[in-house]
C-alpha cells in the first residue's frame, strides 16, 4: 500500500473537520444579517473590547515574558524543568477552573483588593488577566524556542567586540528572534481573543465577544447568536490572515 | 605575554585539565588537536566568555580581542557594512570615523565591493573575510581564531591562510589559532601546542612537533602512516618476522613511527649506512596532489611517499620487487 495517498486522505479528513463548521456557520447567515450585526453597537463594542484586552495581555506578556524565555533558553539551573512545567499549567487545567483560581487571587474578597482597595472583577483589567493567564504559554514557548535556535556564539561574538551582555541581547539576540516573537505574539493574542472559560468567571461584564455570543445563545437561541458569531469569526480571520502575511514577510 | 596557569574546566562531555601555557606578545601560536579536544572552549576562556573552574588566565585582561569562529557568526540581520561596523558602533564612534575605518579595512581584505550586500548572499570565503574585517576594525592586540578555514574549500582556504599571515606580519598581533588540520598548523604557527582530550601533550616549534611526536596518538594525528608496536630488544623491534633497528635499546612494549618521506625506494639494495633495508613487493601506488603514496609489502605494509618523477622512472607496477631503506634515526620510538 502506498503511504502518500493514504496520508493525503487522512489529512483531508482532518482539514474538513475544521473547515466545514466554520463555513457552514458563515453561510448560515445572509449578508444583510451580517451587515446589520456589523452596525450593532453592543456587538462591535464587545469585539473591540476583546481585541483590546487581549492586546494588553500580550503586551504585558512580552515585557515580562521575553526575559524569562531568554533565561529558559540559555541557562541551565536546578529546577528549570519545574518552571517549564509551571508555565504549561494554564494549557492543561480546564479554563473555568483557571477562572475560579484567578478569582481567589483577584476577586473582591482577595488580599489584593483588601490591600489596594482596587476591585478587579467586572473590569477590562479582569478580562486581560483571564486572557493573560490562559494564553501566556503560547508566547513563552514560542519565544523560548526562538532564542534556543540562535547559536550562543553570536552573542559571544558581540561581547568580544565590546558589547555588554545587555547590548548583545538587544542588538543581536532580540532582532534574530524577531520572527518567533512575532509569531508567538500572534498566537497569544489569538488565544486570548478566543478565551471564554476563565474570562466569563472573572468578568461576565464588560462582555467580551465570546461571552456575548454565549449569552445570546443561552437567552435567545441559535438564530439570534448566529450573526454575532459570523461577525466575530470573520473579523478574527481577516486580522490573522493579515498578521500572518506581515509576519512571514519579516 | 599571555599566561595560562593550571586552567581547569569541566564541561560535561570533556574537560580542560590543568592546562598551563605561555604565549609571547606578537607570537603566532597554533593549538592543534582533534575535534572534541576542548579547543573552542579554551579559546572562549581566553576571550573571557567562559570562566575556568580553577586556575588563572593572565595577560588578556582589558586587551582588545578579536574572536573569529569557523562558521563566521555574521549577524544575519545586518548587512556587510553593519557587521564590520558593529564594534565601532557599540563604542559610539562618530559616523565619519566608522565609515573611514570600515572602508580602510575592507579595502585591505578585498571586500570593499560587498559592503551593502546581505550576509546570506556571500560565499564562504567572503563571509570569513567579513568576519575577519569585523574583528580587525577594532585593532585587536590578540586574535583568537577558532578553525578559521575549516568550512572553506581548498583554494579559498589557502587564500584565507595567506591573508591571515599577511595580517600577522603587518600588524604583529598575538595570534592564537586553533585547528585540527596539521598542514595548516605547520604552515602558520611559530609554535604549536598539541591538545588531546583537554591536555596539552606537546608545545614546541612546528619542526620539533612534526619530527619528534611524543606518543603514538600524536604520531597518528600528525600524519605518520607507518606506526607499529612491539617489544624492543638490543635495538631491534620484531614485527611479522622482520627486525627494525630503532634508536631505543630495550623496551617491553613500545611504538615506533616512520614518516613516509623518510623512506627510500630502490631497485637494488643500497650500499649505505642506513641500518634498515628490506626487500618487498609493490602493492599499489596512490596518486596524491604533490606526490605518489606507494604501498610496499615487506612483511608489513609500509607507506612510502615518492615524487611523480620517481614514479614514472622506476618499475613500480603492482607485484614488482623493490628495496626500502631508512635510517635508524628516522624511527621514532614512544612508550605510549
Amino acid at each position: 500500500m502506498k503511504a502518500k495517498p493514504v496520508f493525503y486522505f487522512l489529512g483531508t479528513l482532518l482539514i474538513l473537520f475544521i473547515v466545514i463548521p466554520v463555513f457552514r456557520m458563515i453561510f448560515s447567515v445572509t449578508p444583510q444579517e451580517a451587515g446589520s450585526a456589523l452596525m450593532e453597537k453592543e456587538l462591535m463594542g464587545s469585539v473591540l473590547l476583546t481585541l483590546r484586552a487581549s492586546l494588553w495581555a500580550t503586551l504585558i506578556a512580552l515585557v515580562l515574558g521575553i526575559p524569562l524565555s531568554f533565561i529558559l533558553a540559555r541557562h541551565h539551573f536546578f529546577g528549570k524543568k519545574v518552571i517549564e512545567g509551571l508555565i504549561d499549567i494554564p494549557v492543561v487545567i480546564p479554563h473555568t477552573a483557571a477562572g475560579i483560581a484567578l478569582l481567589m487571587v483577584w476577586g473582591r474578597e482577595s488580599v489584593f483588593t483588601k490591600i489596594t482597595g482596587i476591585s478587579i472583577p467586572g473590569t477590562e483589567a479582569a478580562v486581560s488577566i483571564g486572557m493573560l493567564f490562559v494564553s501566556l504559554p503560547f508566547l513563552i514557548n514560542s519565544v523560548k524556542e526562538g532564542f534556543k535556535m540562535i547559536d550562543v556564539r553570536y552573542e559571544k561574538t558581540a561581547v568580544s567586540l565590546g558589547a555588554s551582555p545587555w547590548k548583545a541581547f538587544t542588538s543581536v539576540s532580540l532582532p534574530m528572534a524577531k520572527k518567533s516573537i512575532i509569531s508567538g505574539s500572534i498566537m497569544m493574542w489569538a488565544r486570548g481573543i478566543s478565551e471564554f472559560g476563565a474570562v466569563v468567571i472573572l468578568a461576565y461584564h464588560p462582555m467580551t465577544a465570546p461571552v456575548l455570543i454565549f449569552e445570546r445563545f443561552q437567552n435567545f437561541g441559535l438564530d439570534y447568536a448566529a450573526p454575532a458569531t459570523v461577525v466575530l469569526i470573520l473579523i478574527t480571520l481577516v486580522i490573522f490572515v493579515i498578521l500572518r502575511a506581515v509576519g512571514d514577510k519579516q | 605575554m599571555i599566561h595560562l596557569d593550571k586552567v581547569y574546566k569541566n564541561y560535561g562531555d570533556f574537560q580542560i585539565q590543568d592546562l598551563s601555557l605561555e604565549v609571547g606578545t606578537g607570537e603566532y601560536f597554533v593549538i592543534l588537536g582533534p575535534s572534541g579536544a576542548g579547543k573552542t572552549l579554551l579559546l572562549e576562556m581566553m576571550a573571557g566568555l567562559e570562566v575556568p573552574d580553577s586556575g588563572h588566565i593572565n595577560g588578556l585582561e582589558k586587551r582588545r580581542i578579536g574572536l573569529i569562529y569557523q562558521d563566521y557568526m555574521l549577524f544575519p540581520h545586518m548587512n556587510v557594512f553593519e557587521n564590520i561596523a558593529y564594534g565601532l558602533t557599540i563604542r559610539k564612534e562618530d559616523k565619519q570615523k566608522i565609515n573611514t575605518q570600515v572602508q580602510e579595512v575592507s579595502q585591505q581584505l578585498g571586500i570593499a565591493g560587498l559592503l551593502s550586500r546581505n550576509i546570506h548572499t556571500l560565499s564562504g570565503g567572503e563571509k570569513q573575510r567579513v568576519a575577519i574585517a569585523r574583528a580587525m576594525v577594532m585593532r585587536p592586540e590578540v586574535y583568537l581564531l577558532d578553525e578559521p578555514t575549516a568550512a572553506l574549500d581548498l583554494s579559498t582556504k589557502i587564500q584565507i591562510q595567506r591573508m591571515i599571515l599577511e595580517l600577522h606580519k603587518k600588524d604583529q598581533p598575538t595570534v592564537i589559532h586553533v585547528t585540527h588540520d596539521f598542514e595548516e598548523a605547520l604552515a602558520m604557527g611559530d609554535r604549536i601546542g598539541l591538545l588531546f582530550s583537554g591536555q596539552l601533550i606537546q608545545n614546541d616549534t612546528p619542526e620539533k612537533v612534526f619530527n619528534h611526536p611524543v606518543s603514538k596518538k600524536a604520531a597518528n594525528f600528525l600524519g605518520y602512516k607507518n606506526v607499529f608496536s612491539g617489544r624492543i630488544k638490543d635495538h631491534l623491534l620484531n614485527i611479522n618476522g622482520i627486525d627494525i633497528t630503532t634508536p631505543e635499546k630495550q623496551a617491553e612494549k613500545a611504538y615506533i613511527a616512520v614518516r613516509s618521506n623518510d623512506i627510500i625506494l630502490s631497485k637494488a639494495r643500497l650500499e649505505s649506512s642506513a641500518r634498515n633495508a628490506f626487500s618487498g613487493r609493490v602493492i599499489k601506488g596512490i596518486k596524491r596532489t604533490n606526490h605518489v603514496e606507494m604501498i610496499v609489502d615487506i612483511g608489513v605494509w609500509l607507506y612510502v611517499d615518492i615524487t611523480y618523477q620517481s614514479f614514472r622512472e622506476m618499475p613500480l607496477d603492482p607485484g614488482s620487487r623493490i628495496w626500502v631503506t631508512f635510517k635508524t634515526s628516522a624511527v621514532k620510538v614512544f612508550l605510549h
